[in-house]
């Protein structure tokens, strides 16, 4: 992403949420977070939470962005924003948050065969899918998928979104139209996905898969060869012998003090989890900040961790936990994220054709947006 | 055609199915449209091109660092020993691979173990070159609640956090200063192995310090098994403690875990360095003044009265040399120990009186004579706290600013101080401990106005200013007042040991190989204090120059080290 290309995707998301921006200039520009955009990009939870629980009115933050890193403003509080900046990934994390599930109909004005007979035109139901397939080992890489499915008639298209961007869509069903029935459930729509996925994934070149197994099992057979040795050469009850005589890092050290195993954890009353609001934890006497801190911070609580007294890997152990590390490390797997997706009523027809675009086409990003 | 598992994400089906059914709430098309332009934006489309650099628009890193992450992504899956000599960036490259396994997706959860003085830095460093959210770990709910946290390992190793972190599935685990972790009976040893990782990077510039099983261990810590039993690998590769055979096959399996980039290797361009002596004569009381201290320090010593301990009375004698007002405290504090009946208060206030009477500042003179020659950012070094305060006075009553830098003032005050060199004021006056934890590579002179008898410490001075991304050459003047040890000690470090002349890191090695650092500075004591005439310590500094020389030259091959280093 170029700077002027984080600047648009900046001032479109922006504008998607209405915010009001303060001021703009050619290297920068100064905005009033709206609420929603606050809670996800302002980086201040307990304000969140403090202003929520005593009900006030909030004070909008105001940020200023810039974008070229050799032209900041001077004499402002200013952020530079790029592809790479904490913020720029808490926008994008936002943008997906609030841009998950759609429902958009075709408002195809302009030559319809029904026009000025006041007769209604049928719209067919789509299913939009944005995915995104991962081919993971030690290494990874993405594999985007844009699927349409129709549910009147089942079948499947390819690059389904960067057909819907060029057609002109609403929120709500335009006069004159009427929506034909889903025949297929969602249910049996995502089956058709999984089975398009599977043939997409047997398509691709398979060599990073069986080049990531080689090294997971060539890895794996030094560490069975190594232990093997180990228990050769070291028999446990010598081991134990020669390792009891373990050096401190410094002489302060001192064993680590057993803490009662479990015995606390049953002892103690089971909690009961009574949400105190705010005013009456404050009559009561409790600091806010405490107060907030009960309410957002997460602590893990103490019988969920692992409270015995440590003791050193057996060659056993140890070996059973570095071969976990190396599958894993290496073992090659595909996990298919959900991007985005939605119910799509259409008048137009998608170009047919179900292969799976060739290879160079699937590196152009549907929105035509080269990042 | 391998059989691999496909994970397909179903969480959205359910509350798709309900908003269809409500028909709603939807989210609106430009949001939509923006959500699939992000995702586009952060897509891996290639296996093996660093994918990382797009993400750091004001990151220019070195092509060696570049390499090493490529090599360590695509050749060493992420595991992998970074062990470039001093000063060509291990904190870059670790940086580079950590952000390009996050941007792939393949590392959330991390964790970083540096010594305690560096956990900030580290902090500082990950935040704003890298854009990477770490946190130093504090609170004990930070293990969980932060994926990527800075800790010492002294710190991770104790309960409540040792149970933490044992508990925690990291994808990736740094080690810095990991030469530490060579004795796998320590504690820190056993706790780092038993730490469940996906990814492991081992940062060290001296992997192998001593023996070879230093190294047998690090690699082991990595990769368990990677050079065989402890004992095949001595029967295979080691001939004596620090002799190894069969080194090409060994270096063949080293390479595979690690990464040295040598300064030699070329293509990274340090500029020079020009050393000088700036030889001071002192004014006819001035030298009284330092004969007076000499004798006094020297009866002391002799007499072993047990009032003053050597360290205390060599300081005493180091301190003339600098400056008359580091000698004073010491002499004041000094009479304030002593009974008042001793005789000694007679000696002690007679050299004070001494000190009143001098007019001159012979040293003090020359240094604002050099600085408006530089007419350039200058760092004074000095040793004493009482030199740097009358030094700054003595230079702001000439017109020339300066600000003071210590290692006592806290980070804010330092990188304030800093600030304020670089854009207000001609001189910063460091003193020793100030000298580490800054980069001040914007100034290119350095004046040793005192010289510690330490060499690591006079190479820490310097790498301040000398290192990666120094774009001049760099000037070093050392202050010697003629006629007195401070003359002889740089005799010593600068014309026998060529100290100045080495390239930056090289006097780690020396250092280390030869012990010197615990031992040459109460060689350097003994040798001074125990010498009847001047001639007598500059024979026996003359003799230990050559002991080290010889040394120095001494290489025994072919060495493991030799092995690893190719």
């Amino acid at each position: 992403m170029q700077a002027n290309q984080v600047r648009q995707f900046v001032e479109r998301y922006l504008a998607a949420f209405s915010a009001h921006i303060v001021e703009t200039h050619p290297d920068y520009l100064t905005v009033k977070l709206p609420v929603e955009v606050d809670k996800d990009i302002g980086n201040r939870p307990f304000y969140w939470s403090w202003v929520e629980k005593m009900n006030l009115a909030y004070q909008p933050l105001v940020l200023t962005f810039a974008f070229h890193p050799d032209r900041m403003p001077d004499g402002l509080r200013v952020e530079h924003l790029h592809l790479g900046a904490m913020r720029m990934q808490q926008i994008f994390a936002s943008a997906k948050k609030h841009g998950r599930f759609l429902c958009m109909y075709e408002k195809n004005t302009a030559s319809l065969p029904g026009t000025g007979k006041r007769r209604s035109t049928p719209l067919v139901p789509w299913l939009g899918l944005n995915l995104k397939v991962s081919l993971i080992c030690d290494k990874r890489r993405d594999i985007m998928l844009y699927l349409g499915i129709n549910l009147h008639q089942p079948r499947l298209v390819h690059d389904f979104a960067s057909f819907l961007f060029q057609l002109p869509l609403s929120p709500t069903i335009p006069d004159y139209f009427y929506t034909l029935d889903r025949k297929l459930s969602v249910e049996e729509a995502v089956e058709l996905a999984k089975q398009e996925v599977d043939a997409v994934i047997a398509q691709e070149d398979q060599q990073w898969a069986m080049e990531a197994r080689a090294r997971l099992t060539e890895e794996l057979d030094i560490l069975a060869a190594y232990y093997e040795e180990l228990a050769r050469r070291e028999p446990p009850a010598e081991q134990d012998k020669s390792e009891s005589v373990e050096a401190a890092d410094t002489p302060a050290e001192k064993a680590p003090i057993p803490l009662p195993v479990r015995a606390t954890v049953q002892a103690r009353e089971p909690v009961v989890e009574v949400k105190q609001s705010l005013d009456e934890y404050r009559s009561s006497g409790g600091r806010i900040l405490d107060f907030l801190r009960a309410n957002s911070i997460q602590e893990t609580p103490r019988e969920e961790i692992n409270q015995e007294e440590w003791k050193k890997s057996t060659p056993e152990e140890e070996k059973q936990r570095r071969m976990d590390e190396l599958r894993w490390q290496y073992e090659p797997r595909i996990e298919v994220h959900f991007i985005n997706g939605g119910l799509f009523y259409l008048h137009s027809t998608p170009p047919a054709g179900k292969a799976h675009p060739a290879k160079t086409m699937r590196h152009l990003p549907a929105s035509r947006r080269m990042m | 055609m391998p059989n691999i598992p496909v994970s397909f994400d179903t969480s959205w089906i359910a509350p798709l199915t309900e908003r269809l059914h409500e028909d709603g709430p939807w989210d609106k098309w430009e949001l939509f449209k923006l959500a699939l332009e992000a995702e586009e934006a952060m897509a891996v489309r290639e296996f093996d091109q660093l994918q990382c650099l797009k993400y750091l628009p004001l990151l220019s890193p070195f092509p060696h660092q570049l390499q090493t992450a490529e090599r360590v992504l695509n050749e060493m899956r992420g595991r992998a020993i970074l062990a470039d000599e001093v000063g060509l960036g291990k904190t870059i490259e670790a940086g580079l691979i950590m952000k390009e396994y996050m941007v792939r997706g393949l590392a959330k959860k991390i964790l970083v173990l540096v010594p305690a003085s560096l956990v900030i830095q580290w902090t500082k460093e990950l935040q704003q070159k890298f854009g990477i959210p770490a946190v130093a770990q504090k609170k004990e709910y930070m293990w969980r609640q932060h994926e990527v946290v800075v800790a010492s390992i002294d710190t991770a190793k104790r309960d409540p956090h040792r149970r933490h972190v044992l508990d925690i599935d990291y994808d990736m685990l740094i080690i810095d200063e990991a030469h530490k972790l060579k004795n796998k009976r320590t504690r820190n040893y056993q706790f780092v192995k038993e730490i469940r990782k996906k990814y492991c990077l081992l940062l060290t510039a001296t992997p192998i310090q001593n023996e070879m099983d230093e190294l047998y261990n690090l690699i082991n810590l990595l990769k368990p098994g990677h050079l065989g039993h402890s004992t095949s690998f001595a029967s295979n590769y080691v001939e004596g403690k620090r002799q190894s055979k069969n080194s090409d096959k060994l270096r063949e399996e080293i390479e595979k875990v690690m990464i040295r980039n040598k300064r030699s290797d070329g293509g990274i361009q340090f500029t020079s360095r020009r050393v000088q002596s700036i030889p001071i004569e002192l004014s006819q009381e001035e030298m009284e003044l330092y004969e007076g201290v000499t004798r006094f320090v020297r009866d002391q010593y002799q007499a072993e009265s047990g009032l003053f301990n050597s360290l205390a009375l060599i300081t005493l004698q180091r301190e003339v040399c600098s400056s008359k007002e580091a000698a004073f405290m010491t002499l004041y504090n000094m009479h304030q120990r002593t009974s008042e009946d001793s005789p000694l208060r007679g000696q002690i206030l007679q050299l004070v009186e001494m000190i009143k009477r001098i007019e001159t500042h012979s040293k003090a003179a020359k240094t604002v004579e050099l600085l408006q020659e530089i007419n350039d950012k200058v760092i004074i070094f000095t040793e004493y706290r009482a030199t740097q305060n009358y030094l700054q006075k003595y230079l702001h009553d000439h017109g020339i600013t300066s600000v003071p830098f210590r290692g006592g003032f806290k980070r804010s005050k330092k990188d304030w101080m800093t600030d304020l060199f670089q854009n207000r004021a001609q001189v910063l006056i460091a003193t020793e401990a100030g000298g580490e934890g800054i980069n001040l590579q914007f100034c290119n002179q350095v004046i040793n106005y005192d010289m510690p008898w330490n060499p690591m410490r006079v190479e820490q001075r310097i790498g301040r200013v000398h290192r990666l991304g120094q774009k001049r050459d760099v000037h070093i003047y050392n202050l010697s007042t003629v006629g007195t040890i401070e003359e002889h000690i740089l005799k010593l470090l600068y014309e026998k040991i060529d100290l100045f002349e080495m390239v930056i890191g090289e006097l780690d090695d020396i250092v280390e190989r030869l012990n010197l650092s615990s031992s040459l500075e109460e060689n350097l004591t003994q040798i001074i204090m125990d010498s009847k005439s001047t001639r007598e310590m500059a024979i026996k500094l003359d003799n230990m120059g050559q002991a080290i020389r010889a040394s120095r030259q001494l290489h025994v091959s072919p060495s493991l080290s030799e092995a690893a280093e190719q």
